[in-house]
């Protein structure tokens, strides 16, 4: 049976990916985090079983695709063996830091080879020590370490940019070094600061809204929001800004009032800044 | 309070239009942490409360009576001004309060047998004697008494509503409540 949902992705009123806020604690505290995630934060986990719930209903709704960020999603002990079921719902990618993949790690993400699971990994400059200013000490040279590896072992690996600036030269040596890890142009996206989170305490970043934000629908242990850039932490308080329903089970209910949302913005509305 | 109230800068995207007139009141700013409830509770709570076919008199003496009987202070003093601007005296909204006797100050006799019934319903446990559902149903037809039990029902929730939540009065609201001397 199509559903309302299907339609709308078919037809690109609505993206066709679901994001889940795995966990909110990470081992950085980068400089520019939606979240303020950090090693004390509380966790808010998803269970593997409602992460697992969310891709079947997303799938049988329509959604294309799933998408795992936080927090760092790899501190979950479950995180491979999720992931490899969750691509077997839905072509799933899951964002990360790439600074806990030691071998043990690795070992237990073999299986994902060939499957439709893509690991994105941030990388913000091409240099270490501007990196690791934003990112944290180590950061740099652990991607660097990380990332041919994940790539030899077959997994499909993208690296995403997040800067407040980034000039030609720079952005010419980062694109060498990405394509020099194994990681091609399609597989490298670059995007701004979104003044959300930590970022707001720094001063980085660009203001962003529904207008700016792909209508992606993001379910977190809080409720469902627009965009994986809506649920985020503040001064330890949840942003509810960008909330559509604390529901989040059955998915029909926030997918539906999201669509409501997005059929009623004016016309011409969409994102102009390139935050995806 | 015993939630946080959502302001204008945080209100969900489905909470938006009810801040668009400004400060919403402290019962939107709380339904607003569930954006699904508030957007199918207000419309429902308006069309329960609102103008219909029963006359607004008549409503706002079902509400504030509910609301004395469940001694919501926040109801009641919400309920106050909308009440005398319904048309009630002061000396009927005294009653309704419990401050005096309602079968004193009320003369009619439709209005009389009105409160009596409030008074099973939302004072009770909610079975009405047989004999009071008669002497309603003397003055009031089908369609009116399904409506002023839903208005009893409705005014219930909000009275726990607004109770367990400790939600404020408005300023507006207590300078009028001082202003009329039932503060």
């Amino acid at each position: 049976m199509t559903t309302a949902i299907a339609t709308a992705v078919e037809e690109g009123t609505l993206p066709g990916r679901v994001w889940m806020y795995s966990n909110y604690h990470c081992n950085l505290a980068c400089s520019y985090c939606l979240t303020e995630s950090a090693p004390q934060s509380p966790r808010r986990q998803l269970a593997s079983d409602h992460m697992v719930e969310v891709a079947t209903e997303a799938k049988e709704l329509g959604f294309t695709s799933v998408g795992i960020t936080g927090g760092e999603p790899f501190l979950r002990p479950d995180l491979p063996d999720l992931l490899a079921t969750l691509a077997g719902i839905l072509p799933v990618v899951v964002l990360t830091n790439a600074t806990l993949f030691n071998d043990a790690r690795l070992a237990r993400l073999q299986a994902l080879a060939g499957a439709p699971v893509q690991v994105q990994v941030s990388l913000d400059h091409p240099d270490p020590v501007p990196n690791d200013e934003m990112r944290g000490p180590g950061n740099f040279a652990k991607v660097i370490e990380a990332v041919p590896r994940l790539v030899g072992m077959g997994i499909h690996v993208r690296i995403a940019t997040t800067a407040e600036h980034i000039d030609g030269e720079d952005r010419a040596r980062l694109c060498a070094l990405h394509r020099d890890l194994g990681v091609s142009d399609d597989d490298h996206i670059v995007r701004p600061i979104v003044r959300r989170g930590r970022a707001v305490d720094f001063g980085l970043g660009v203001e962003a809204g529904p207008p700016d934000l792909p209508a992606e629908l993001t379910i977190t242990a809080d409720g469902a929001f627009w965009s994986p850039f809506g649920p985020t932490v503040h001064q330890d308080r949840l942003d509810l800004d960008l909330l559509i329903t604390r529901t989040t089970r059955p998915l029909a209910t926030p997918a539906a009032a999201l669509l409501r949302l997005v059929e009623g913005r004016p016309p011409g509305e969409d994102t102009q800044l390139n935050i995806r | 309070m015993a939630v946080e109230l959502v302001d204008a800068s945080q209100a969900p995207l489905l909470a938006r239009p009810y801040y668009g007139q400004g400060d919403p009141g402290p019962i939107v700013a709380a339904l607003a942490q569930v954006p699904e409830l508030l957007e199918v509770a207000m419309p429902f709570i308006g069309v329960a409360l609102g103008p219909s076919a029963v006359p607004w008199r008549t409503k706002e003496i079902v509400i504030l009576r509910t609301s004395a009987l469940l001694e919501c202070r926040y109801c009641v003093q919400s309920h106050t001004p909308v009440a005398l601007d319904a048309g009630l005296s002061r000396a009927e909204v005294e009653a309704l309060r419990g401050a005096t006797s309602a079968a004193g100050a009320f003369t009619d006799e439709a209005e009389r047998t009105l409160i009596h019934w409030i008074d099973a319903v939302a004072g009770g446990t909610g079975t009405v004697p047989p004999a009071v559902n008669a002497a309603l149903h003397e003055h009031y037809g089908d369609s009116e008494v399904v409506e002023l039990t839903m208005v009893v029902g409705v005014t219930l929730l909000l009275n726990r509503f607004c109770t367990t939540l400790e939600l404020p009065t408005s300023p507006d609201v207590l300078a009028r409540l001082e202003d009329e001397g039932l503060a």
